[in-house]
């Protein structure tokens, strides 16, 4: 799999396909057993601890929930980064953060603690948290799962915005198609730890493989079964004497 | 055949835990100092958290356990007419044994599983994670300042607990039961050395690492899910409780 520099490129599969497991491995969160993870030309592998470090500091990642530091105000929150990897002075630091806020639409909600925040503010914030640092690579995990259709709407043109303006390359995991079609550039569908096709969202609409339709029109059985493995089912009916 | 099967592995699990936990401790160790040196006010933050939101039950739990040794002590002594000897028996109980075990074991329903479960949410919610993506070494932000604040907080805890402790025996024995004040503190001052002092905090800085290792540990090592958290919490409990009495046990033996 390659992924381009600039664009947006969304990973797709069904539940348990190891599409997050794909995203800890890019951030090295994970060691892959085989197989090589390169970045710019450089084997994520095989960084040592502070290589590594380097490395994150410019990648941004945005987790499924926010993960947002529950005892830092939301301020200090996108402040985090900033204050461990810089010696900015705090005028400086707050211009950056509010900047960074502002385009996320949260600039007033500064003061508030994570607990106060919707969940569809909480990833905004989060969002503000993980360009701070200007990122070269922003890695989204699922952030459109669990939004009303304004957030989700207001998420999607801020991945589109930040990723063109900034110039950044992104990683979507989703598995929402009409939000991924209406953002990315191009797609990978996973399939059992495997990319089985990839393409413009529209390419894999018309793509054949069994598989890719049963994701692209949620069809309830195909190549994912709709029975979770299980004896026959008459036989175990009239079995009485196992449950 | 089974049974000697799942003996091997409850074995081998508990040598890998074990492990698992020593290379913990010993990276705990390796962060301290420079956590120390250069995050100081994040030490000062988890020893508010563990000492100073401590303190009340501390204190409550001193003037009472020490009020029932004044009453136990007097009680018995009366029968050999040697109730000035009342402050010796307490003191000495307070001192050495009651006070650091109690607020060990206090501490670990306070403070141990404030720690753990905090750890565990900060894990199931990803904060650890995020941290982790954002350069930030977690060893360093979370867990060796609540290691040391704990550590730097058990030991004044036990002298806050002991001498609120010696405080309820003297209001029992003193204003309660009429021992002669004079008789009942020249006693204990005669009868204690330092070296029975230093016993109370020898202990008392044991169990700290021990109690903050055990909860620190547990948030880390917890499943993050709702229910992993939760038994991790129980865990701690548990686990300093017997770590402790256990501890206390040998401790005693060899100054003894």
């Amino acid at each position: 799999m390659t992924f381009h520099r600039g664009a947006i490129t969304s990973i797709m599969g069904p539940s348990g396909t190891g599409k997050t497991t794909l995203l800890r491995l890019i951030a090295r969160q994970l060691h892959p057993d085989r197989g090589h993870i390169l970045i710019d030309g450089v084997d994520v592998a095989g960084l040592s601890q502070s290589g590594l470090y380097a490395l994150r500091k410019r990648i941004g990642m945005l987790f499924q929930n926010g993960a947002l530091l529950t005892d830092l105000s939301v301020f200090e929150n996108v402040a985090f980064p900033l204050r461990a990897h810089t010696r900015l002075g705090e005028r400086l630091i707050r211009l950056v953060v509010l900047t960074k806020l502002h385009a996320v639409g949260l600039r007033g909600a500064a003061d508030l603690m994570p607990s106060e925040l919707s969940g569809g503010m909480a990833r905004r914030v989060a969002l503000a948290r993980a360009i701070v640092m200007d990122p070269d690579i922003l890695i989204y995990d699922e952030p459109f799962v669990g939004l009303d259709p304004i957030s989700m709407g207001v998420i999607v043109r801020l991945i589109r915005r930040l990723n063109d303006t900034l110039g950044i390359s992104s990683i979507v995991v989703s598995h929402d198609l009409k939000e991924i079609a209406a953002v990315s550039d191009q797609s990978f569908l996973l399939s059992d730890g495997a990319a089985v096709a990839s393409g413009s969202p529209e390419e894999l609409k018309q793509n054949d493989t069994e598989m890719v339709r049963q994701f692209m029109h949620g069809l309830p059985d195909g190549p994912v079964a709709f029975h979770y493995e299980a004896p026959d089912y008459s036989q175990q009916l009239l079995d009485q004497g196992t449950p | 055949m089974k049974f000697l099967h799942d003996l091997w592995r409850s074995q081998s699990e508990f040598v890998r835990t074990f492990g698992a936990m020593t290379l913990f401790f010993f990276q705990l160790l390796r962060y301290s100092p420079s956590t120390l040196v250069r995050r100081f006010s994040l030490v000062v933050a988890q020893i508010f958290n563990a000492g100073a939101l401590s303190i009340v039950i501390i204190m409550v739990s001193g003037l009472f356990v020490g009020g029932v040794l004044g009453l136990q002590a007097f009680a018995n002594l009366e029968r050999f007419n040697a109730e000035e000897a009342t402050g010796i028996l307490a003191g000495f109980a307070l001192v050495k044994e009651i006070g650091p075990v109690i607020t060990a074991l206090l501490f670990a329903g306070r403070a141990g599983t404030a720690l753990t479960s905090e750890i565990g949410l900060m894990k199931a919610t990803d904060q650890l994670s995020a941290m982790e993506m954002m350069a930030v070494n977690p060893m360093q932000r979370v867990f060796v300042p609540r290691f040391l604040g704990g550590i730097i907080a058990m030991p004044l805890l036990t002298a806050v607990f002991t001498m609120v402790g010696l405080l309820g025996a003297h209001l029992v024995a003193v204003e309660l039961l009429d021992v002669d004040v004079g008789a009942y503190w020249q006693q204990l001052q005669q009868a204690m050395e330092l070296d029975d002092v230093y016993e109370g905090i020898t202990k008392s800085i044991v169990f700290g690492f021990v109690a903050s290792l055990i909860a620190v540990w547990e948030g880390y090592n917890s499943v993050p899910t709702p229910e992993g958290v939760g038994r991790a919490t129980t865990r701690t409990v548990v686990s300093t409780a017997i770590a402790v009495l256990i501890l206390d046990f040998m401790i005693t033996a060899y100054l003894l």
